[in-house]
């Protein structure tokens, strides 16, 4: 855009400085966010497998990596993406295929629910996981 | 190309805090957008006080109440002043609108910025240059074509086939979806834009139309119709409640029908 032009001398419109955003649009970036975080998260996975590949020694130290505190902090945030993006996904299915849901209420208050889902389900299989 | 702050030419300034009208009792600050093509320089903010007793209903009246009262220097575009041209689309506390249908009621509290349409070069104060937004309205070839000889009278269309078109015909191009949308903003040169695209779907589901399939050709390639990301700004905006983002989708749908 001629903003960005240097050739150009008007001044660009002020964009994200001014504006405020919508739910949609906070879902929106979350959606990428958490997609690129698995993404690099599955080089993780891939690293622990190596080290099951290996043999026990390799494995014993994956472990207890995994036990510490920052790999479980990482875990149960990696759980929160996995969850948001999994909805967000089925989201993008009922946008793409029967095109449900596009209404801007209906869209905003999903995309409030893709939160709390993620949140709550992620606090709900990490209980599970502890106490069973 | 993402480029989250805004150029060191654009950023805007401290501007001017202009008087209080004499005598009035319900005030309310707008802080409002300046630049000079004569002046140069950056765009700043002026401060604006308007007595709200007299300046009407709506942000077009705030507006026509401070050229008329406090400063005739003030420049914006406006016509119609019934929802009906698109002429007076800004971004009015934060959200883009037309200011003439636009009341005070519907605003939140505190002081009420009003700036030109987002990412746009500017003209002059709220007048956002629209060339590359109406080429791309060309592009999608807003007419009806057909190959088939012409009918004696009208070309004619069945209520069902006419009521495919609620919600599409309605869009006034006032450009507010367009300038909402951060893909646009990024990629306004290649992405055609929910305003665009909502007139593309228009025509490729006129049951009159026969270019159907040239239409797609125009929209296929990465940018043109797939930078869109459901973000669903352009829908959240619309000042007459339409949904570019559904007739998006649906493109996206005739795109994958006609492969299968």
């Amino acid at each position: 855009m001629s903003g960005t032009n240097r050739a150009d001398p008007r001044p660009l419109s002020p964009h994200l400085q001014i504006w405020r955003p919508h739910a949609t649009m906070f879902a929106s970036i979350t959606h990428r966010i958490t997609g690129m975080g698995l993404y690099f998260g599955t080089f993780l996975i891939a690293a622990w497998l190596i080290a099951l590949a290996t043999g026990p020694e390799a494995y014993a130290q994956a472990e207890a990596v995994i036990s510490g505190v920052p790999a479980q902090v990482i875990l149960f945030v990696w759980t929160v993406a996995v969850l948001f993006h999994f909805a967000g996904g089925i989201r993008f299915l009922l946008w793409d295929g029967p095109h449900a849901g596009f209404k801007p209420k209906t869209a905003s208050a999903v995309s409030v629910f893709l939160y709390v889902f993620a949140v709550l389900g992620s606090v709900a299989i990490w209980a599970a996981v502890l106490w069973l | 190309m993402v480029q989250l702050t805004l150029p060191k030419n654009s950023r805007v300034g401290k501007g001017k805090t202009w008087p209080k009208p004499q005598g009035a009792t319900n005030l309310r600050q707008f802080r409002i957008y300046r630049y000079s093509p004569e002046e140069g320089g950056n765009p700043r903010w002026d401060l604006y006080w308007v007595d709200m007793d007299k300046a009407g209903t709506m942000i077009l009246d705030v507006l026509l109440y401070i050229k008329n009262n406090v400063d005739p220097t003030l420049a914006f575009r406006r016509s119609c002043r019934e929802g009906v041209c698109g002429s007076c689309s800004m971004n009015i506390a934060g959200s883009n609108t037309i200011a003439c249908t636009k009341g005070f009621d519907e605003l939140p509290g505190g002081v009420i910025s009003i700036s030109p349409l987002p990412h746009l070069p500017v003209v002059k104060d709220l007048i956002p240059d629209l060339t590359n937004f109406y080429a791309q309205h060309a592009y999608v070839q807003p007419f009806l074509k057909t190959v088939t000889p012409n009918p004696e009278k009208e070309w004619k269309q069945s209520e069902e086939d006419r009521n495919e078109l609620n919600g599409l015909y309605e869009c006034i191009l006032c450009a507010c979806c367009s300038t909402s949308c951060p893909s646009y903003w990024w990629n306004g040169d290649k992405y055609l834009g929910p305003a665009a695209l909502l007139q593309a779907y228009r025509w490729l589901i006129d049951s009159r139309d026969e270019a159907t399939g040239e239409r797609l050709d125009d929209l296929e390639d990465p940018f043109k119709l797939y930078r869109c990301h459901t973000i669903m700004n352009c829908a959240q905006v619309c000042p007459k409640g339409l949904n570019p983002a559904k007739a998006i989708a649906k493109i996206k749908h005739m795109m994958v029908e006609r492969v299968s």
